[in-house]
């Protein structure tokens, strides 16, 4: 007779992270916690989704006050250079792995700000972003879905947003510089 | 006491202090006097001390062909429903305003923002030079009629390059003769519900 008792297979490291990385991947895209950097119109399409319209909470999801403790980062409209600085902060602040979502059009192209001294067009350039959702502004639905397809990409390993800025950070760093200067924040409020 | 007699006696209390170039009445709730720049000061400290005691915002307006800086000082009343504009032609080269700051200390951010956007000087202020809004700014002042945002935009930030895959109404193109095949056979299909 056949004997029932478990004998494990001996894995490598890799294949053993690998493993441990899919269910921790399991558990992480069923809790997302967001972090809102609402400084765009499309945050008004933020209040139908959290609360009892649309519901974020049945997807596991809820908002985050601090970047340490987030694992999206949420950015809901345009971004002026000094929104920027601080959202680059926001980021490196935040824990790996860590999600970008960028709604609306002005992340992708600048949206109606494409011609504005002060507002960035390409918000990939600066940091990586997992999922756009586009439209001016766009709908709740939209915003659901973008969440779904996070999920959908968390599941299948195609967030990979947060280790291409590792990869290369160079280049971000480089075309950082070019746009804004200096990254580093400096105002008389808090010095 | 209605806005009409307001509007005289506001008048009366402006003509007194400063030489009137042009009164303007906006709607029955604005008013707008322009006045020469060296009355500025006394004016706004006689309209304080009749109660328009609130600075609501101080701008500045760039006529290029006239190569002049308009400045406004929009005073607000807590007691009485009506907006004073004072104006103030002033030299768009080098251009430079004495600082209100002693009249309405609140004039301070207005003063620095007019100074970021501008470039109006406003000796008086102490820190009318100190960066406010714009961070780390590396052109000429940008609310100025001859600055170009897009030529600022398109040297400074990355644009989105698209590639051209949208259909061009091109004669020579085949799918073009394809489309108008298929309306052709439409047509020839087309019965008006008879059978042929």
């Amino acid at each position: 007779m056949k004997s029932t008792k478990f004998t494990p297979v001996p894995l490598t490291k890799a294949e053993t992270d690998k493993k441990w990385w899919e269910i921790g991947d399991f558990f992480r895209r069923n809790s997302l916690w967001l972090l809102m950097y609402c400084t765009g119109c499309c945050a008004i399409e933020l209040p139908p989704a959290m609360t009892s319209a649309y519901d974020m909470e049945r997807l596991g999801m809820g908002p985050m006050a601090t970047p340490r403790q987030a694992d999206i980062l949420l950015v809901s409209g345009y971004l002026s250079l000094k929104t920027l600085r601080r959202l680059i902060y926001t980021y490196e602040q935040m824990s790996e792995p860590r999600y970008v979502v960028a709604l609306g059009s002005c992340p992708i192209n600048g949206g109606i700000y494409h011609d504005s001294h002060a507002v960035i067009n390409q918000l990939d350039q600066y940091i990586p972003v997992d999922v756009y959702v586009a439209g001016c502004m766009p709908n709740t639905e939209a915003v659901m879905n973008g969440f779904v397809d996070l999920m959908d990409q968390i599941k299948h390993k195609r967030a990979n947003g947060w280790k291409k800025y590792h990869e290369n950070y160079s280049w971000y760093k480089a075309n950082q510089i070019t746009s804004l200067g200096e990254v580093d924040v400096h105002d008389e409020f808090h010095e | 006491m209605n806005s009409m007699n307001n509007i005289e006696r506001v008048k009366e209390i402006v003509e007194k202090v400063a030489k009137v170039r042009k009164f303007e009445q906006i709607d029955k709730f604005q008013i707008a006097f322009e006045i020469e720049k060296n009355d500025v000061h006394q004016t706004l400290s006689a309209l304080k001390l009749a109660g328009w005691k609130q600075l609501s915002y101080l701008s500045a307006i760039d006529w290029i062909e006239t190569s002049k800086f308009e400045l406004v000082y929009v005073l607000f009343n807590w007691d009485e429903a009506l907006y004073i504009q004072i104006r103030a032609m002033i030299e768009r080269e080098a251009a430079e305003m004495n600082s209100i700051i002693s009249i309405f200390p609140g004039a301070k951010y207005y003063e620095r923002e007019a100074h970021e956007f501008f470039g109006i000087n406003f000796p008086g202020n102490p820190d009318y030079h100190k960066q406010l809004i714009l961070e780390n700014w590396d052109d000429i002042p940008p609310l100025r009629k001859d600055f170009d945002p897009s030529v600022y935009s398109d040297r400074k930030f990355p644009k989105r390059e698209y590639s051209v895959d949208y259909s061009v109404k091109d004669p020579e193109n085949k799918s073009f003769e394809k489309i108008k095949e298929r309306e052709k056979r439409a047509l020839s299909l087309r019965t008006g519900g008879q059978k042929k």
